[in-house]
């Protein structure tokens, strides 16, 4: 009996997971997102052979690893901004359009609902991950020939996946605080771009003074263990010529020292927003129609 | 003057209930609905119709006191007491890149409901006349269809207690007449309960089984339309449709006990009678006997109307 109350939830789960995908494409910002990693994963691909091409610009043992530059070229920026993106109107546009009320008037349990709105905006960017990873070593194999190490693919996908879990939550949680979608993208977009300035800032600051205070501060900022993780997980597991197109694309900068510690600020901050976003759920009124 | 029982068991409860925004505070509401009533609940806007709603859904938390929907506590037991309960929403929110076919499965899921599901919406799609629209986007119909729709998603399934607010809204007139029959139908036999807030008042007078008027989350009035008026109005209207009506027999209704004013419009005359008296039966005796042809003899449509217009003035809503 347990157990088929168990798989009705899953099921009821499920359902909304569905329905936030399809929500989430429906309101096309998904589309535009999809249509701009098609950019971004082709284009600079195309302009870095025609650049390359007899310059030496990047010498030809880097060639088999140029994925490299589409996978963590776009995780400090794209990325990160395309969680938020999802997760920022995950909740707030239901209130705004007043379809929570409609929903939430029946049987279902809150944690359901929640559990199946966090799920399937974050399935929905895990789609569009695998989509500019794919995309990226197509580029990389049309324009630079066969690609290698490219079985560290699955694992780096879920360690860019668990990287940009941060700012998922972060935004999501704003967009249930708040409640209003605009408000939710400028608060997590500005927490986004301060902790990205702030660090470039306190790395500056720390080369010049050496005082330890500011690296640490530096350290703890969200976007330092979302940037480093992907890097302190791959780097070991490529040839030392990777090396040029990281720096080439500026992802060859780990912040926080181990990867134990970008894993451990990366859980804090996920499960902090994750707890309040859900609490303050839990506890407050469902709002009426807004905007 | 207010009136909180009910008949037969309880279905929805509500005890001391305040919920105080800040700004504004709704209470305390004394509440208890009996199953199988319709129920029409009445008040301007603003009197706290929707807020009460909310409450029983478990949307928003009260701030004192508390609620029951079939014996649970909505909010802590969210499940337990919607079970069986279904909402359609004033100017429903549904989204727009949903079908009807899509909106009534999620809802299904929603219920866990364990029969044929394509069965199951066709019939509540067939109910509420939206079958050939099934497949059409939400953002394509029309404000009547949304609010068909509305009704269906609350109809699906197997609800015992139907909360609709302003359900007839956008709906055109043969619309209004068929769910009207349809939300009597559902609560024949006492079967099922049906808790309706709504401004129109011919709907109310003609479908409910008792009303409630609620000012400030105040009951002001409770009791079947007719104990309202009764209680409310210190004079009652009956409106004859005749022809042919001599001035004598005019004068002579005038001259009737308790008649307190006649006001003649073409064929139609308003009587205003002082008191609740029937005086149907020696009205139609005089307009009779006077030659006269009688179409119509009845009490006025609008009595609820004049009520609940009384009973706000009555509690200082000038409105």
């Amino acid at each position: 009996m347990e157990s088929i109350d168990k798989m009705s939830r899953i099921d009821v789960i499920v359902s909304f997971i569905r329905y936030e995908m399809k929500r989430a494409i429906a309101k096309r910002k998904v589309l535009a997102l999809l249509a701009f990693t098609i950019l971004l994963d082709t284009f600079p691909y195309y302009a870095l052979s025609t650049a390359t091409n007899g310059t030496g610009f990047i010498p030809l043992a880097a060639y088999p690893y140029i994925w490299v530059a589409g996978v963590f070229g776009l995780q400090p920026l794209f990325l990160n901004f395309t969680a938020i993106l999802i997760a920022a109107g995950a909740m707030s546009e239901e209130y705004e359009q007043g379809t929570a009320e409609l929903l939430l008037s029946k049987p279902v349990r809150r944690n359901d609902y929640f559990a199946g709105k966090f799920l399937g905006g974050f399935i929905l960017f895990l789609i569009i991950l695998a989509f500019n990873i794919l995309l990226s070593v197509g580029s990389a194999f049309t324009f630079f020939g066969p690609q290698a190490s490219l079985e560290i693919l699955p694992g780096l996908f879920i360690v860019q996946a668990f990287s940009s879990l941060i700012f998922y939550s972060l935004a999501f949680m704003l967009g249930e605080l708040v409640r209003r979608s605009s408000l939710a993208y400028i608060f997590s977009s500005a927490v986004f771009f301060a902790s990205f300035i702030i660090s470039g800032y306190l790395g500056l600051i720390f080369s010049l003074t050496g005082r330890e205070f500011y690296r640490t501060v530096q350290i703890y900022l969200p976007t330092s263990p979302a940037n480093s993780l992907p890097v302190q997980y791959a780097s070991p597991l490529l040839p030392q010529t990777v090396g040029i197109v990281l720096r080439f694309v500026g992802a060859d900068n780990t912040i926080v020292p181990t990867i134990e510690l970008s894993v451990a600020i990366l859980l804090a901050y996920t499960l902090v927003a994750i707890g309040v976003a859900a609490g303050y759920f839990w506890y407050a009124d469902i709002s009426r129609r807004m905007g | 003057m207010s009136n909180p029982s009910s008949q037969g068991p309880s279905i929805l409860q509500f005890q001391n209930t305040v919920k105080d925004y800040g700004s504004k505070k709704i209470g305390p509401v004394d509440l208890s609905i009996g199953k199988g009533e319709i129920v029409g609940f009445l008040g301007p806007n603003g009197s706290g119709k929707t807020t009460c709603i909310r409450l029983m859904l478990g949307l928003i938390r009260p701030s004192s006191g508390n609620v029951r929907v079939n014996g649970y506590d909505p909010i802590s037991k969210h499940v337990e007491a919607l079970n069986h309960v279904a909402y359609s929403p004033e100017l429903p929110n549904i989204q727009t890149f949903l079908t009807p076919t899509e909106l009534l499965t999620l809802v299904l899921h929603e219920l866990e409901f364990k029969g044929d599901k394509q069965d199951e919406i066709r019939r509540v799609l067939e109910l509420v006349g939206l079958i050939e629209y099934r497949d059409t986007k939400v953002g394509k119909l029309s404000k009547g269809m949304v609010q068909r729709l509305s009704v269906a998603q609350a109809l699906i399934g197997s609800p015992e207690l139907l909360v609709l607010d302003e359900p007839m809204l956008g709906l055109d007139p043969a619309g209004s007449a068929h769910f009207r029959e349809v939300f009597r139908e559902f609560a024949m036999g006492g079967k099922g309960t049906v808790f309706m807030s709504s401004h129109m008042m011919n709907e109310v007078e003609s479908l409910c089984t008792s009303v409630l008027i609620i000012h400030s989350g105040r009951i002001l009035f409770r009791g079947s339309s007719s104990d309202v008026i009764r209680k409310v109005l210190d004079y009652s209207v009956v409106t004859v449709e005749a022809q042919g009506l001599p001035q004598e027999t005019i004068n002579s209704i005038k001259g009737m006990p308790n008649v307190s004013q006649v006001t003649i419009n073409s064929q139609t005359i308003e009587i205003i009678i002082k008191g609740h008296d029937d005086i149907r039966p020696a009205l139609s005796d005089l307009i009779v006997k006077s030659g006269a042809r009688l179409y119509t003899i009845k009490t006025a449509d609008n009595m609820l109307e004049r009520a609940y217009i009384e009973a706000l003035k009555k509690n200082g809503v000038d409105r």
